[in-house]
């Protein structure tokens, strides 16, 4: 693995009273999205603002690409993408203008300035839109603008602050299919997010955070599997199934069996299949069927006794 | 990189002007509203416009229907800062200013003019209401302008007249004294001719006296004369045979001697020889003389012949007592008194002269203009920069830029500079404005303006930056930098001038920069000052915004850390 673009070794940050970042220590590489997961007040944006020379730690090292934070922070600045959780962006000027802006902003002129303008255009898929004032978008483009302004320069280093908070669903792909390529184009990502999707769905790597702590790092699959959770199907049939119907499932493992309804545990994915079978076999026909595969959330949940986010699951 | 930074940061700005209506509203139609609303509301700041477009309205009851009632209704009809009001009566008058139609009302009493004629004293009765303060001011001193007119009027009639009198009573003294001196002259005149006459009188009697010897003597020459031609003609009558004798004897004479010229002829060689003729005796002299017929002759012989007539002599002529001449009495005539010299006591004027270059009459708008101007630039940068940079937070713009490249004061400066530019546009602008719908005047050097245009941009720009750092909301930003600017712009002279208030308050005033930037204008506009007018408020004005930049700076920059 190359060296990490971004460096965070205990780091420190208090306002006030209150520690919002307390020791925590990561590791971001080139080529990679980082998902920084964690609820709400986990110390995700303080992380974010240190990283993007917006606040200063109180103590521990920050670097990235080399450069110390704070005190290269002009250095950092160069090679940094930010694009911050709330809408950074002018309404009254349209999309071009905007992106024109801060491409010049970033130090670019002239020609390059047009052909990054229409190059991250192209890959937010705003390109039709690019002369409509930003007042007009939906909340969905202006995320996605929101993202393309960050990244005009091909920044080295990306920062993502909740990069997808109240969008809809195919505003967040494209995001998604930005992010990736960005990815693959080489660039260290960091991506904040409490969506535990997001970050299965796109991050190699993901930081746990939590009340200022980092309290696990590694691969989705690692998290998911230190949580020692296996997939679970719950059933609900028309008829109570009878005594013996899993014996043709013997990989399952009944949790639980109240009248119609039932709960098992598989070992992987591809036994909720023979789990069907047998209910069929005996009889029993499947009005309602579920399958919770352990994820991030239960490993956060695991490792910290509390959910990943105070609501049900519904995004915003 | 920082310049190519600062350009785009100032085009974004500018675009976010253009394409905020409510701000555009705000920096080029409000103004201009507010400055005519305000200019003709304020239109009698300086009293009431010369131009006639404000004047007030004046109650006027003549009661007294005379002279000095119709002059002083003339005058103010003439005054284009009074539209005068013809009431018919006092209580009508005093109707008016209770009605606040009006704040002062003239009555000119019933026999006003024929007590003035008459030497008397006078009032003339001005009905007020104090409230109205600037009006009843101007209308007083006017009024009493009129009264001062009135009155070096009548004195100047007066003393043409006392001129006029003076001067008959001199030429009637001139008249009197040619007429004496006439007097004395014919008297003289008379006394020489009574003298004249006397001796002509003798002369006459010695000339009849001459006369009548002269005629006399003529007489007996004529006499003489008479006796003398009738001897000579009887002499002449007698003495025409002798000279008929002597005549033939002439003639007989010439005949022998051509009778003898001839016969010598013929006897030629012989004549020689021939015996001379005999020769005759001349007659005598005196028988030839008397011959001739010669009147002197005649006369010489007479006198001979005739004894000399014998002298006649007149007796001696009565003498005539002429009368002695009377004497004329003396003429004593009285000195001719000298006029009185009576002179009026003059009449004290003022001769109003402006040392600060400033017109007698000035254009409300003079004031109004740059004052409302500097106001609104005031609201304009809070709008713009302070609430511009809050918009910008709140957009979370600012909080990107900060994660970039350029210098986050750079970013601000060409936020600042965006408005600055917008900021001297706009007072440009309204200065055009105010010179094409309002007449305003620009000064002898309209350049100059641009000094504390320039100066009090700069400043209200660094001050709205200072409102955006110590303003934490939009919330906050409004009534903090409304009571701000409102207080700044009203203490600092900008919607009336700053002589209007206390001594005390001038002095505070000098820590606003709107003071200076007012009292530059003024110097330029309104006293008609050059450029060097402008140059030490600019410098304050511009102090002002430096330190408001740096103290804009810190904070911001320390609230945005």
């Amino acid at each position: 693995m190359t060296e990490p673009l971004i460096v965070v070794e205990d780091a420190v940050k208090a306002y006030g009273a209150r520690i919002a970042l307390d020791r925590a220590s990561f590791h971001v590489h080139g080529g990679m999205v980082t998902g920084l997961l964690g609820p709400n007040g986990a110390g995700k944006s303080t992380t974010i603002s240190i990283i993007a020379t917006l606040l200063a730690p109180d103590a521990g090292r920050v670097t990235v690409a080399g450069h110390n934070l704070p005190a290269e922070a002009r250095s950092v600045r160069r090679i940094l993408g930010f694009v911050p959780q709330r809408l950074a962006l002018y309404p009254t000027l349209t999309a071009t203008e905007n992106l024109e802006f801060f491409a010049r902003m970033q130090g670019l002129r002239g020609r390059e300035v047009r052909a990054a303008v229409a190059r991250v255009l192209a890959l937010v898929a705003l390109d039709g839109r690019a002369d409509e004032p930003v007042g007009q978008f939906s909340g969905g483009m202006r995320r996605r603008l929101n993202l393309a302004c960050g990244i005009l320069h091909r920044p080295r280093v990306v920062l993502l602050d909740e990069p997808t908070v109240g969008v809809d669903p195919q505003s967040r792909e494209r995001i998604f299919e930005a992010v990736e390529t960005l990815a693959r184009e080489g660039a260290a990502v960091l991506y904040s997010t409490h969506y535990m999707e997001e970050a299965q769905r796109l991050c190699a790597q993901v930081v746990l955070l939590d009340d200022g702590h980092v309290v696990a790092t590694g691969t989705p699959a690692e998290l998911v599997a230190q949580t020692g959770m296996r997939p679970r199907v719950e059933l609900r049939t028309a008829r109570p199934l009878p005594p013996g119907w899993l014996d043709g499932a013997p990989e399952a493992r009944l949790v639980a069996h109240e009248g119609t309804a039932v709960a098992l545990e598989v070992p992987h994915d591809p036994d909720v299949a023979s789990v069907l079978l047998a209910a069929f076999r005996a009889g029993g026909d499947v009005v309602e069927m579920s399958v919770h595969r352990p994820d991030l959330a239960d490993a956060f949940f695991l490792l910290t006794g509390r959910a990943l986010r105070d609501e049900d699951g519904t995004r915003e | 990189m920082m310049l190519g930074g600062l350009g785009a940061a100032i085009r974004k700005d500018l675009r976010l002007l253009v394409r905020d209506r409510v701000g555009l509203v705000f920096l080029a139609i409000a103004p201009v509203i507010v400055i005519t609303v305000a200019g003709f509301s304020l239109a009698s700041l300086y009293g009431a416009s010369a131009r006639g477009t404000s004047p007030y309205e004046l109650p006027f009851c003549d009661e007294d229907g005379g002279r000095i009632g119709s002059a002083l209704a003339r005058a103010l009809a003439d005054e284009p800062a009074v539209r005068l009001r013809s009431v018919a009566s006092r209580d009508e008058a005093r109707a008016v200013i209770r009605a606040h139609q009006s704040g002062l009302a003239l009555v000119v009493p019933a026999g006003t003019s024929a007590a003035l004629a008459a030497g008397d004293p006078a009032r003339l009765v001005v009905y007020t209401d104090p409230v109205k303060y600037l009006e009843v001011a101007s209308l007083r001193v006017l009024v009493q302008e009129l009264r001062h007119r009135v009155e070096r009027a009548a004195r100047d009639r007066a003393a043409a007249g006392l001129a006029k009198a003076a001067a008959h009573a001199a030429h009637v003294r001139r008249r009197f004294e040619r007429t004496a001196d006439r007097l004395r002259r014919e008297r003289t005149r008379v006394a020489a001719a009574l003298a004249s006459a006397r001796a002509d009188a003798d002369e006459r009697i010695d000339a009849a006296r001459r006369r009548a010897a002269h005629a006399l003597d003529a007489a007996v020459a004529a006499v003489s004369a008479e006796r003398e031609a009738a001897v000579r003609s009887r002499l002449a009558a007698e003495l025409v045979p002798l000279q008929r004798y002597f005549a033939d004897l002439g003639a007989r004479q010439r005949d022998f001697t051509a009778w003898l010229a001839a016969v010598r002829e013929k006897a030629g060689r012989l004549a020689d020889r021939m015996p001379p003729p005999p020769t005759m005796p001349e007659p005598p002299p005196e028988v030839a003389e008397l011959a001739t017929g010669e009147p002197a002759a005649l006369t010489a012989l007479t006198a001979r012949l005739l004894p000399p007539a014998a002298p006649v002599t007149l007796p001696p002529a009565p003498a005539i007592d002429l009368p002695q001449p009377p004497d004329l009495p003396e003429l004593a005539l009285p000195a001719f008194p000298e006029p009185p010299h009576a002179v009026l006591p003059g009449s004290l004027g003022i001769d109003e002269t402006s040392v600060t270059g400033a017109p007698p009459k000035l254009n409300t708008f003079d004031q109004n203009v740059p004052g409302f101007s500097i106001t609104f630039l005031l609201l304009g940068m809070l709008l713009g920069v302070s609430l511009g940079l809050l918009d910008e937070r709140d957009w979370g713009t600012l909080e990107r830029l900060r994660a970039m490249p350029m210098p986050f004061t750079s970013t601000l400066v060409a936020k600042l500079l965006a408005r600055f530019l917008v900021g001297v546009v706009q007072m440009l602008a309204l200065f055009a404005l105010g010179r094409l719908a309002f007449g305003i005047s620009l000064g002898p050097q309209p350049i100059a303006l641009l000094l504390p245009t320039i100066g009090i941009v700069f400043a209200g720009t660094a001050f709205g930056l200072v409102v955006a750092a110590i303003a934490r909301s939009r919330e906050a930003v409004l009534p903090v930098g409304s009571i701000v600017i409102v207080t700044m712009a009203a203490v600092g002279g900008c919607w009336w001038p700053i002589d209007l208030e206390p001594p005390w308050m001038r002095q505070i005033a000098l820590a606003l920069p709107t003071t200076w930037a007012m009292a530059a204008f003024n110097d330029l506009m309104i006293r008609r000052q050059p450029l060097a007018a402008a140059i030490r408020p600019t410098a304050v004005l511009l102090a002002h915004g430096l330190v408001y930049l740096a103290v804009g700076l810190t904070l911001f920059r320390r609230q945005n850390a």
